[in-house]
């Protein structure tokens, strides 16, 4: 088991009620292979350094989430494929913290 | 004889970083890098900020990663 720190951006056009929902339904792959979540923070609609193009256009703020938790690598890798698939998911980052 | 340049004594700056007590430079601490880049967006040198090796590696490495994530700027166009 790993400390892992995942950030994630989200499309700013999405209700911020629903981001915490749609966000854990994600991290069943963590749980589910034994892993746990210490932290869900919201930050909520935050304004970008600069403009991030996705496919529904140009965005100048993004909604930040950032998700602290233990688990093993393969458990966190999937989860960020499967986060990388969905298009209202701009941007993640994975960090250890402790090597960082 | 040519005259040798006078010796410069550079002042010893205070450890930005020691002074807070800071030991993990945190790439979401936005508030704390800005005090290490320029107005515009570059990472400031070793020499400006006062810091250690390993700590303006550290920072370094905080900055890059806020960039990646859109916290900090890659360039700001002042002027």
């Amino acid at each position: 088991m790993r400390h892992y720190e995942i950030m994630v951006i989200l499309d700013p056009d999405l209700e911020e009620q629903t981001v915490t929902p749609s966000l854990d339904t994600y991290l069943n792959v963590i749980r589910t292979s034994g892993g746990t979540i210490e932290k869900l923070d919201v930050w909520g609609r935050r304004r970008l350094a600069f403009e991030i193009k996705t496919p529904t256009g140009k965005k100048t703020e993004g909604i930040y989430a950032v998700i602290d938790l233990h688990s093993t690598p393969a458990a966190v890798a999937e989860l960020d494929r499967q986060m990388r698939l969905n298009e209202s998911i701009i941007r993640t980052k994975v960090l250890r913290p402790e090597v960082h | 004889m040519a005259k040798t340049p006078p010796i410069r004594k550079p002042k010893k700056k205070a450890n930005p970083l020691d002074k807070e007590g800071i030991t993990y430079v945190d790439y979401k601490d936005t508030a704390l890098l800005r005090k290490f880049i320029s107005d515009r967006g570059k990472i400031r040198a070793r020499r400006v900020t006062g810091v250690s090796a390993q700590q303006q590696r550290q920072i370094a490495r905080a900055i890059k990663n806020a960039r990646e994530m859109a916290l900090l700027p890659y360039t700001a166009t002042t002027r």
